[in-house]
């Protein structure tokens, strides 16, 4: 009885086993990759596969799966057409972005209007919906996509399960907020900007940025102590990665509508003297690698010889970059093709191998690219605002010489002995703590510092030298 | 009419020959004005006294840089996202 019990049992598991060999036989090759957890390959695999025949909801399903675990930078570079013949959340975000930049409002509202509110990206593409919104001057609708961009990151920020996911959507959610401080400036209501902008924490990535937007709606609303106050914050230790040329303007701006005209000439020789010739230096060196396909990639990690004489400059603006959420995704991207590429290399047999390994060289060197691409453009970006600000400095140069021409013409001067600011100068509300600068940055006082400079516009009549 | 036709005669020989005759002008190497002693005829009619009339000086103000939106910071923001 035992025997024959064995001899079933054995059958039995013979005849699961054929059975399940069968089923893995019938496997298609990019089922057999999946696996394998080979899902770069399988995701190259599926698309042969699928794109000449009927797309089935199994399909859909499994390439959201697929997507999941690759992520969908890498489809960036993917046909459109190609990609609309799958109908999942993931592919609809991607050609409803593509629209988006293409300007074709009503096709990427389109697409936005297909993502699943359940879906990863659904909070992004909330925030490029309101977008779309924002170009068509639909305010409510703006506003709503905002409402719902914040409420669907915060949700997806609780679930999500990793620290760098969390950060994902929390940079979504601030975006989303700061968009709508931004809006609220566009169209002149300072007050409630400053209400939005003050929702973000200084702990958040956007934080420094923010400064000088906040620095910007103190101007508008009159505030010149407050606005050099904060413009001061990027001096701290801290933020020295933070260089703006345009915070050196708007500085200077508030010096001179202030009438300090001897300090908004510091800002200005200072700009000139120091700032300006480092960036044409440091451009002149990155234009001569302009065409190159891994010069920018590289320089990510580690500044070239060229570069040691700016390195500085370059580390603070590289710092930055890598601090974007693109870099991240890309760079994650470029590490797990490498992982793969690597269990390839030592599992699979030489056939197999050689056409899975250059394939995933191939889209890792696409992956560099785009990293090297996005580093050439944000850093040349960066560089540009360099001479458009000096040429704004220039003009203010101009104009402080003029507002002293006429001091001449008019046999007046300004009232100010140079005394130096006061407290009663300070503009704070009820809410708000004061202590003295002591000539040290804490970093929790960051961002909260306000000048107590008086006005020196009065003039009065130049009394008489003698002669 | 004989003695019409004969002055009109004579007019025209003596305009022919005028012709063929060069007249050279000549100026005067020196000439000395007394300009103590001109005297221009005439009425006076401009102002006694040199007026100018006032106006504001011309102030020509730079058009300075002044952040209108930050449409350019929000496209850069969905650009770092990905």
């Amino acid at each position: 009885m035992k025997t024959l019990l064995t001899l079933w049992i054995l059958t039995l598991s013979i005849g699961v086993g054929a059975a399940e060999k069968l089923k893995t036989d019938s496997k298609t090759l990019s089922e057999k990759l999946e696996d394998k957890k080979y899902y770069y390959s399988a995701l190259n695999e599926f698309f042969r596969e699928t794109y000449n025949r009927q797309v089935t909801a199994a399909d859909v399903t499994r390439l959201e799966e697929l997507l999941f675990f690759t992520g969908i930078e890498l489809l960036d570079d993917y046909e459109p057409s190609l990609l609309d013949r799958y109908p999942t959340s993931s592919t609809r975000f991607i050609l409803g972005r593509k629209a988006l930049l293409d300007k074709n409002y009503p096709r990427a509202l389109e697409y936005f209007n297909k993502v699943h509110p359940g879906h990863r990206y659904y909070p992004e593409t909330k925030l490029l919906e309101s977008q779309v919104y924002d170009k068509t001057s639909n305010v409510p609708q703006e506003f709503e996509s905002i409402a719902q961009c914040q409420k669907s990151a915060e949700k997806m920020e609780s679930g999500a399960p990793g620290e760098k996911i969390k950060r994902y959507y929390r940079m979504i959610y601030e975006i989303c907020v700061v968009n709508k401080a931004r809006h609220y400036y566009k169209e002149g209501d300072y007050k409630n900007a400053l209400a939005a902008y003050e929702k973000i924490p200084k702990s958040s990535y956007k934080w420094p940025y923010i400064l000088l937007e906040k620095a910007w709606v103190y101007y508008q609303l009159g505030d010149l102590n407050r606005t050099l106050g904060l413009l001061v914050t990027y001096k701290s230790p801290l933020l020295e990665t933070y260089f703006f040329p345009e915070a050196e303007y708007l500085a200077a701006l508030s010096y001179f509508r202030l009438c300090l005209y001897q300090d908004a000439t510091t800002i200005i020789t200072q700009y000139y003297q120091v700032y300006r010739p480092r960036f044409t230096a440091l451009e002149n060196v990155l234009k001569q690698n302009r065409n190159s396909q891994t010069y920018f990639y590289n320089l990510m990690f580690k500044p070239g010889e060229d570069l040691k004489t700016h390195e500085d400059f370059v580390k603070q603006i590289i710092t930055r970059l890598k601090k974007q959420t693109r870099f991240s995704l890309d760079f994650n991207s470029v590490y797990k093709i490498n992982q793969e590429i690597k269990r390839i290399s030592g599992k699979e047999k030489a056939g197999i191998k050689d056409k899975l390994v250059n394939h995933l060289n191939e889209v890792k060197g696409n992956m560099v690219a785009k990293i090297n691409y996005n580093a050439k453009v944000d850093i040349f970006e960066f560089l540009e605002t360099v001479p458009f600000f000096s040429s704004e400095l220039f003009k203010l140069n101009l104009e402080i010489l003029a507002k002293k021409k006429d001091l001449v013409y008019g046999n007046k001067k300004l009232i100010s002995d140079r005394s130096r600011g006061d407290y009663s100068n300070i503009q704070r509300s009820r809410f708000e703590y004061f202590w003295k600068f002591e000539g040290a940055f804490w970093a929790d006082e960051l961002g909260d510092y306000s000048l107590g400079l008086k006005s020196n516009c009065q003039t009065i009549r130049r009394e008489g030298d003698g002669e | 009419m004989k003695k019409t036709t004969l002055i009109l005669g004579v007019l025209f020989v003596t305009s022919v020959f005028a012709q063929d005759d060069k007249v050279i002008y000549q100026y005067k190497k020196y000439e000395k004005f007394d300009l103590g002693n001109l005297e221009v005829k005439g009425q006076l009619i401009a102002p006694g006294d040199i007026s100018v009339r006032e106006r504001e000086r011309k102030r020509f103000e730079m058009d300075l840089y002044n952040r209108k939106d930050f449409d350019n910071f929000i496209k850069k923001d969905v650009e770092s996202l990905r």
